[in-house]
């Protein structure tokens, strides 16, 4: 074998493990979500099973995981809109004008991210006690968007900075004002940068457990905190646990497929000319 | 009257000047070219007028009306991006007709201004398709449309062929200079290519570092160059140019001696005064050496060092005894062996005189 062809070999037995390793959870969680209970515990695992859709009925026997599921959806689609529609312009402003401050700024908006989530709990859950937040979309909107706000405006800034300037001169001598520039030129310039902030806004608010565990008591509980909702006393129904979280990984999976085009061109944007 | 006017213009990028006063007056329909090396201010300066880039002192007036500190928007001018600027997300269409709608045109008149201007570039089977789909010769036939269409008092150019082959930009100089003559507007065009400005011009601005070395018809930049850098620049070979010194003045006529150069006394131009003795540089064009030097006026002795044959014109590159580079382009084909000895010929009226400061004399 020529050193081209097995440097090719290496690199795809590379890429299968690679595979294998980030598929082997979720192929778990789906497999097991179809197991029988004594499926599901046997020691070694079983790989042939009959597979069942009972856990599946289950939990769809009440509201529970539909009403979670809703409850997710809401925070998620308000906190990705949010953070588009106020992350977008102020990268836009950091992307092309000269302001005071404006390095600090940036750190701040990187600095946030260095801040381990937990160290927060506490004083964000007094906080919102305080202002009697608790158990409310609002709480985990306003949170999580402290969050995925450093991501978009990181994100789209580096986007925008690689239009090219002159496109926003022709666009002023054009007549158009700052906000055409932005909303005719920049934003769907942007698109593939927004798209990625986008998904990661959603995905993180989806599957964002710690805060919503801390912050909702049941009006508003999110999808990942019924899951783990089932782990009470001495009963471990892996099953349903497993069922519920098929239910909430899928959407996402669906979301980001539909927009993996604009995710791969996000990110390898600024690689090419 | 003049059209466009630029009265002591400066630029500063904080304390460092990039343009320094810098005044000329354009006339309506007349085609002006910015030409000078990489980083004269040119683009600059274009920019200015524009109103891309803020004047540090002086004024600009355009049209009668002083726009110094007007928005680009409402300078009525219209500008041709180097990278031509096309917004890749529309098609040609809505690139053309985007500065109409921004101003809120009607639907009716953006389809005809279009429409006419699509006739003129010969755009109308592209008029459905993305920049990306383009050729760059397209690009920037679309970039000039979207120029054309908005009916501007000033057309501004920034290097607008300089991202295309040889032959396409040869070709497309052709199309600015008609499309000039047919709009009959005003036009300003910046380049570094000599060949563009010699060629588009109806009068050449020649800058270098940030101010102005000489303006004029394209003519008389090439016939009468006030200095060794406008005589350079203006011309393709360069001129060449021979340090001599001042043997004898007689008569208003120089006596020059250099061990490579026989020949008459070389007439001053410019009312000049040069003593025996000082220093001088003879320009010579290429374009203006004689391969036989009997009975020329002006004789020069080199050694051949190798031919480039173009097909119907040959450049010979030969240096004097002192090492000078000379080229000399001959019409036909010249074969030359490295080492041959060659009196090279020139008439006296092709003789350029320069002072050691390199000023005409």
């Amino acid at each position: 074998m020529n050193p081209r062809n097995l440097g090719k070999m290496l690199h795809l037995v590379g890429l299968l493990a690679l595979l294998a390793f980030t598929l082997f959870p979720f192929y778990w969680m789906v497999s097991s979500s179809l197991k029988e209970q004594t499926d599901l515990l046997a020691a070694p695992p079983v790989w042939t099973f009959v597979p069942t859709l009972s856990h599946y009925a289950e939990i769809w026997q009440d509201d529970t995981v539909s009403k979670a599921l809703l409850n997710s959806l809401i925070v998620a689609a308000c906190t990705t809109t949010l953070a588009i529609a106020l992350g977008a312009p102020a990268a836009y402003a950091l992307a092309r004008f000269d302001f005071r401050g404006k390095k600090d700024l940036w750190f701040w908006f990187i600095s946030n991210r260095m801040i381990s989530p937990i160290v927060l709990a506490l004083p964000v859950y007094l906080m919102a006690q305080s202002a009697g937040l608790l158990d409310t979309h609002l709480v985990l909107i306003l949170i999580y968007l402290s969050f995925c706000l450093p991501i978009v405006v990181w994100i789209c800034t580096d986007q925008f900075r690689s239009i090219p300037p002159d496109l926003e001169q022709a666009a002023r001598l054009d007549h158009a004002n700052q906000w055409d520039i932005f909303w005719r030129i920049y934003l769907p310039l942007g698109l593939p940068g927004i798209a990625v902030s986008a998904i990661f806004s959603f995905i993180f608010s989806w599957n964002e457990l710690l805060y919503a565990l801390v912050l909702t008591r049941s009006d508003v509980q999110t999808a990942p905190v019924i899951a783990t909702s089932y782990m009470s006393g001495y009963e471990l129904p892996w099953g349903k646990i497993m069922a519920t979280g098929t239910v909430i990984v899928l959407p996402v999976t669906v979301f980001a497929l539909l927009v993996s085009r604009h995710m791969v061109r996000g990110l390898t944007m600024g690689a090419t000319k | 009257m003049s059209f466009l006017k630029i009265d002591n213009a400066v630029k500063r990028y904080g304390e460092a000047a990039v343009i320094h006063g810098v005044s000329l007056e354009a006339a309506a329909g007349e085609f002006v070219v910015f030409v000078g090396p990489s980083g004269c201010g040119k683009s600059t300066l274009l920019r200015m007028v524009a109103g891309l880039e803020d004047v540090s002192a002086g004024r600009v007036h355009i049209d009668g009306a002083d726009v110094t500190d007007v928005p680009p928007a409402d300078r009525n001018v219209a500008m041709v991006f180097q990278s031509y600027a096309l917004y890749p997300h529309m098609s040609v269409r809505d690139n053309m007709a985007f500065g109409l709608k921004m101003i809120k045109t009607p639907k009716a008149e953006i389809e005809r201004r279009v429409a006419e201007a699509a006739a003129i570039l010969k755009l109308d089977p592209l008029l459905d398709r993305k920049p990306r789909a383009l050729s760059g010769g397209q690009r920037q036939r679309v970039a000039i449309g979207r120029a054309i269409v908005r009916k501007p008092k000033l057309f501004l150019f920034d290097e607008p062929l300089s991202n295309l082959d040889a032959e396409l930009r040869a070709e497309m100089r052709v199309e600015i200079a008609t499309l000039h003559q047919r709009l009959g507007a005003t036009m300003v065009y910046v380049t570094h290519d000599q060949v563009e400005a010699m060629t588009l011009a109806d009068r050449i601005v020649v800058l270098r570092a940030g101010r102005i070395e000489q303006v004029g018809t394209p003519a008389e930049l090439y016939d009468s160059p006030v200095n060794t850098f406008v005589a350079g620049f203006i011309g393709s070979p360069r001129m060449n140019f021979l340090s001599a010194r001042v043997a004898a003045v007689e008569d208003r006529r120089v006596r020059l001696a250099h061990p490579a150069l026989e020949g008459v006394a070389l007439a001053l131009r410019n009312g000049a005064i040069v003593q025996p003795g000082a220093e001088v540089t003879l320009g010579l064009r290429p374009e203006h050496l004689t391969l036989d030097a009997a009975g020329a006026p002006v004789s020069l002795s080199v050694t051949s060092e190798y031919a480039e044959n173009l097909g119907g014109s040959s450049q010979l590159y030969a240096r004097t005894a002192d090492g000078t580079r000379v080229i000399v382009q001959a019409a036909g084909r010249h074969a030359t062996t490295r080492g041959d000895a060659l009196r090279l010929g020139a008439r006296a009226e092709h003789a350029y005189l320069f002072d050691a400061q390199g000023r005409a004399l």
